[in-house]
């Protein structure tokens, strides 16, 4: 199966395989939308794919595009049955091997170009923008999309998935936060300068440049994007500026970001499961052209408590990221794996424990990492715990985490604005507090009389016991095990 | 009668009954809604004190029970005018 080229293609492929529903009947723009889309994500239900939205004829919505695993296997053409370390190494796979470098299409070979408002007849609000959650700050534009940016003098190109407000018909204000790429080609060069920055968002974005947009890799997104769909993604030149954008997107918003001139942001429910950053005078969007497809369809990520595609694709990608960098160093990794559960804030590492202090190496270079301000426990455990399976590692940390020698505190780092649990002084700098939480048996003890022995049904009997058990389960008396 | 919303930390920043400087979205129905202006205006607990309505949000997005009469006396730029 072929991995989705667009987000018209996946619609298609989750109707098909039972991972979406098609809701006929109109849905509000306000709260409604969002509602449903939030619902879903806690049920794990199927995407919704709204084909009749109030006061705007013509568009519709795709909510929770990547919530559940089955719609990330499709996303990467794959078997929706796949398991998640299946998903996990293919992603390795193919995000190691060499970068595709895009195409540039002709306008007229590029599908977001059949509309275009330029001048007076730019408004935001002639597009669905929906209010996601009630009592957000504002309708969001971006909850599921890309803010294309170009970096001035390096030239590099970012993708990132910066939420957006809309303002006014022409504003939107943005959460960037100041350790991101664009927090930081901003802080180093426009601001400074007093130059605009000249920005694109493109919503409506094939799987697998929304996922790459979400993935904290050192490739640059639209080479990664190459790389997950085994072939070039195709890029179209926009009307006023001279950045790139996916010939196939939905929508796209041209325009520049103010470097003297700040507008209110927020709150918004993020994906922490909380409304946790205060409203304030954030990064600014001046819309200066709107293009977009025939019959768009906006796609909506409704952020809220687990589990939404913010929890399962950061997750995700910044497991195997971490995975990625952990055996670049040669540490002696097994897995990593973020419950999705965690809102991407504790990451599980599987090492062999051959030498003291592993743990905290770990997580130094985790911390350390571009990857480090996103999550802020690490918990390390052996290689004979599975690190997919929560009740044992919730075992292993409860019972091999020493309260004094095995929990490792590093204060003063980057952190988000968006932790539940900082202070406000914290969250209004970016600051950050993390630990380690080392679940290993220290390499000092004696294996044989001070490692105590774990006592599961399949590490204290011998093998032809356990097999003569399983065998007769049932002649016991009891259901099958699946 | 036109209704609005304003987000504040706190409802001591809604002085009554002198010009203010607060940035309201409107809740008019309409494909505007939730856009945002800034203007100089007076509010009061009054209800029928000013024509349009204003209601409050705080800081988390919780609605608040109170509720404001607000005269709008002008709109303030603060955008610069090579962005407009």
């Amino acid at each position: 199966m072929a991995a989705p080229r667009s987000n018209r293609e996946f619609v298609e492929a989750c109707v098909k395989s039972g991972d979406a529903v098609r809701i006929k009947q109109e849905v509000d723009w306000e709260n409604e939308a969002g509602a449903i889309v939030r619902r879903a994500c806690e049920l794990a239900a199927p995407a919704p794919f709204m084909e009749k939205i109030k006061d705007y004829p013509g568009f519709s919505y795709f909510g929770a595009p990547l919530s559940t695993y089955r719609r990330m296997a499709i996303s990467m053409g794959m078997d929706p049955n796949a398991s998640l370390p299946e998903i996990g190494k293919e992603y390795v796979k193919r995000t190691n091997g060499e970068p595709i470098a895009p195409v540039l299409v002709d306008r007229k070979d590029a599908p977001c170009k059949e509309n275009i408002l330029k001048g007076k007849d730019v408004d935001l609000c002639k597009l669905p923008i929906p209010l996601v959650h009630d009592g957000d700050g504002g309708r969001y534009v971006g909850t599921w999309h890309a803010v294309v940016t170009k970096h001035p003098v390096r030239g590099d190109v970012n993708w990132g998935m910066y939420r957006q407000m809309m303002f006014d018909s022409r504003t939107m204000s943005g959460a960037v936060f100041p350790f991101s790429d664009l927090g930081k080609a901003l802080n180093d060069y426009y601001l400074p300068r007093g130059e605009s920055c000249p920005f694109a968002t493109a919503i409506g974005l094939s799987p697998l440049a929304a996922m790459a947009a979400c993935a904290p890799s050192p490739i640059p997104e639209p080479e990664l994007t190459g790389m997950l769909a085994g072939e070039p993604v195709k890029l179209v030149k926009c009307e006023t500026n001279d950045l790139e954008v996916p010939a196939d997107a939905e929508i796209i918003l041209e325009g520049e970001i103010c470097p003297d001139y700040k507008v209110e942001e927020g709150p918004f429910g993020e994906y922490t499961g909380y409304r946790t950053s205060p409203r304030d005078f954030r990064v600014t969007f001046r819309v200066n052209c709107i293009t977009y497809r025939n019959n768009a369809t906006m796609t909506i990520s409704n952020m809220g408590v687990p589990q939404d595609e913010g929890q399962l694709l950061r997750s995700f990608s910044l497991g195997l990221e971490l995975e990625k960098l952990l055996k670049s160093q040669g540490i002696p990794v097994t897995g990593v794996y973020m419950h999705p559960r965690s809102t991407h804030h504790m990451m599980i590492v599987g090492v062999k424990p051959t030498y003291s202090g592993v743990a905290q190496q770990i997580g130094q270079l985790a911390f350390g990492s571009k990857l480090g301000p996103w999550f802020h426990m690490v918990m390390v455990v052996d290689d004979q715990t599975d690190i997919y399976n929560w009740d044992e590692v919730y075992h292993a940390f409860c019972t091999r985490c020493h309260p004094e020698n095995g929990i490792h505190i590093y204060r003063n780092s980057p952190g988000t604005p968006l932790y539940p649990f900082a202070t406000p002084h914290e969250r209004k700098f970016s600051i950050g507090s993390k630990v380690v939480f080392d679940c290993l048996w220290p390499t000092d003890w004696d294996r044989i009389n001070d490692v105590p022995t774990l006592v599961s049904f399949k590490n204290v009997y011998p093998k032809d016991v356990q097999e003569k058990v399983m065998s007769n389960w049932t002649a016991y008396g009891y259901p099958a095990v699946k | 009668m036109n209704q609005w919303e304003v987000y504040v930390n706190s409802e001591k920043e809604l002085a009554e009954d002198t010009d203010l400087e607060l940035t309201i979205r409107t809740l008019n129905p309409g494909l505007h809604k939730y856009t945002y202006k800034r203007v100089k205006c007076q509010v009061s607990s009054d209800l029928k004190k000013y024509a349009d309505q204003l209601q409050v949000r705080l800081g988390r997005g919780q609605l608040s029970a109170s509720r404001f009469s607000i005269k709008v006396l002008g709109e303030i730029q603060r955008m610069p005018a090579k962005y407009a």
